[in-house]
């Protein structure tokens, strides 16, 4: 074989790879939890550290420690769940055991978490909006697109309201961008990474790990029994039942 | 629950288990934080059911619980949420109106009659859990 032929041929394959149709991601997915004796590989790599600014940090760890100090004291402080108010992006991305459904197609990719039966919904291959005309809400707007077996996600438009990972603040300024892969045939990863300019000294990064389940029927979810409430002190009480 | 049904087969037990009893569990199952239950006790105790409440985001089960003699106190207890509960194995029938169940808990700190679900011993003998990993749920 000539060298001419080799390279041809070596770039015949390469396109030919890369016209491969991107992975399907539909179906349903639960959080993985590595058992006793799972393989270490399929573990989420460790999160990067996340540093808030001074201003951010201060209040941010007081309200910690309030929090531990109320929870020792068992009275815990109310959040949005008190309310039964969804999670919101990116917290509904992993929520307890609550499995996530992938709706895959070719213009959008539409993700529904099971707890508080949250929708997301990605518009393939569209440029992002300008942050300042995304109405801040709990979901925000969100683009996809495919590089390689990789489904890269662009997120702005979240309130501030809706606190993120790790309860960490944020400002209407912040950009979420994930990056979602089969690791095994049963086996995603999302990789999140959250940038904000106003609240944080530096991006920070975090994986979630997520496997398949086969033929699970995805559980409604309304919160139409809520019985938790805040007392005169703030903590959470739970109502309960005369006979 | 009429007071006359209740106090032949039931009785109410209360036992206080420490140590181990701390369950690293309950983070798993649901929206809220688990500290207005006191998870170093457990208490026991038997009762009919007078109501059973399959709903989000959480499942409760109304019990009358007769005394020793025969006085009934009404306990609402705290379940995980449909989805959880069925990833450990419960069906929504599990439980009915009129049942007679033995339920295991960690009482509320207040002193209060309610409580979060251990286990509950369902009409038929089962044993179930209060989530996946737990006793009668599927790892």
């Amino acid at each position: 074989m000539n060298i001419r032929v080799a390279a041809f041929l070596l770039l015949w394959c390469a396109g030919a790879a890369h016209a491969q149709p991107p992975p399907d991601l539909s179906g349903v997915w639960a959080p993985y939890r590595p058992g006793r004796g799972a393989d270490p590989k399929l573990n989420p790599p460790a999160p990067t550290p996340i540093v808030l600014k001074a201003q951010y940090a201060k209040p941010y760890e007081a309200r910690r420690a309030a929090e531990d100090e109320a929870i020792k004291r068992g009275e815990p402080l109310g959040t949005a769940a008190v309310q039964c108010v969804p999670y919101g992006f990116p917290r509904m991305m992993a929520v307890a055991l609550y499995p996530a459904e992938i709706i895959q197609r070719q213009a959008q990719i539409t993700i529904i978490t099971e707890a508080f039966s949250e929708v997301r919904r990605v518009y393939m291959n569209q440029p992002q909006l300008p942050i300042d005309e995304v109405p801040p809400g709990y979901y925000g707007h969100s683009v996809g697109k495919w590089d390689g077996d990789t489904l890269v996600i662009d997120t702005v438009g979240i309130k501030e309201s809706v606190l993120g990972y790790q309860n960490t603040p944020h400002s209407t300024q912040m950009r979420i961008t994930e990056r979602i892969r089969l690791i095994t045939a049963d086996l995603l990863h999302d990789q999140i990474t959250v940038e904000d300019p106003v609240v944080l000294e530096k991006p920070f990064t975090y994986t979630l790990a997520y496997r398949r389940m086969p033929n699970y029927k995805m559980v409604e979810f309304v919160c139409e029994n809520n019985r938790e409430y805040l007392d005169e002190k703030g903590a959470v009480k739970m109502k309960l039942r005369e006979r | 629950m009429r007071a006359g049904q209740a106090g032949l087969t039931t009785r109410l037990y209360v036992g206080v288990l420490c140590g181990a009893a701390v369950f690293a569990a309950h983070p798993l199952l649901a929206h809220h934080s688990f500290a207005m239950f006191d998870t170093a006790k457990r208490v026991t105790m038997s009762g009919t059911v007078t109501a059973f409440e399959w709903t989000n985001p959480h499942v409760y089960i109304e019990l009358d619980v007769p005394d020793e003699k025969g006085a009934v106190k009404h306990w609402s207890v705290e379940l995980g949420s449909p989805s959880i509960l069925m990833q450990a194995g419960w069906k929504f029938t599990d439980v009915k109106a009129n049942d007679k169940i033995t339920v295991v808990l960690n009482p509320l700190r207040s002193g209060e009659a309610g409580g979060l679900l251990v286990t509950a011993t369902v009409r038929d003998g089962r044993v179930l859990g209060n989530g996946p990993g737990r006793v009668g749920g599927q790892p």
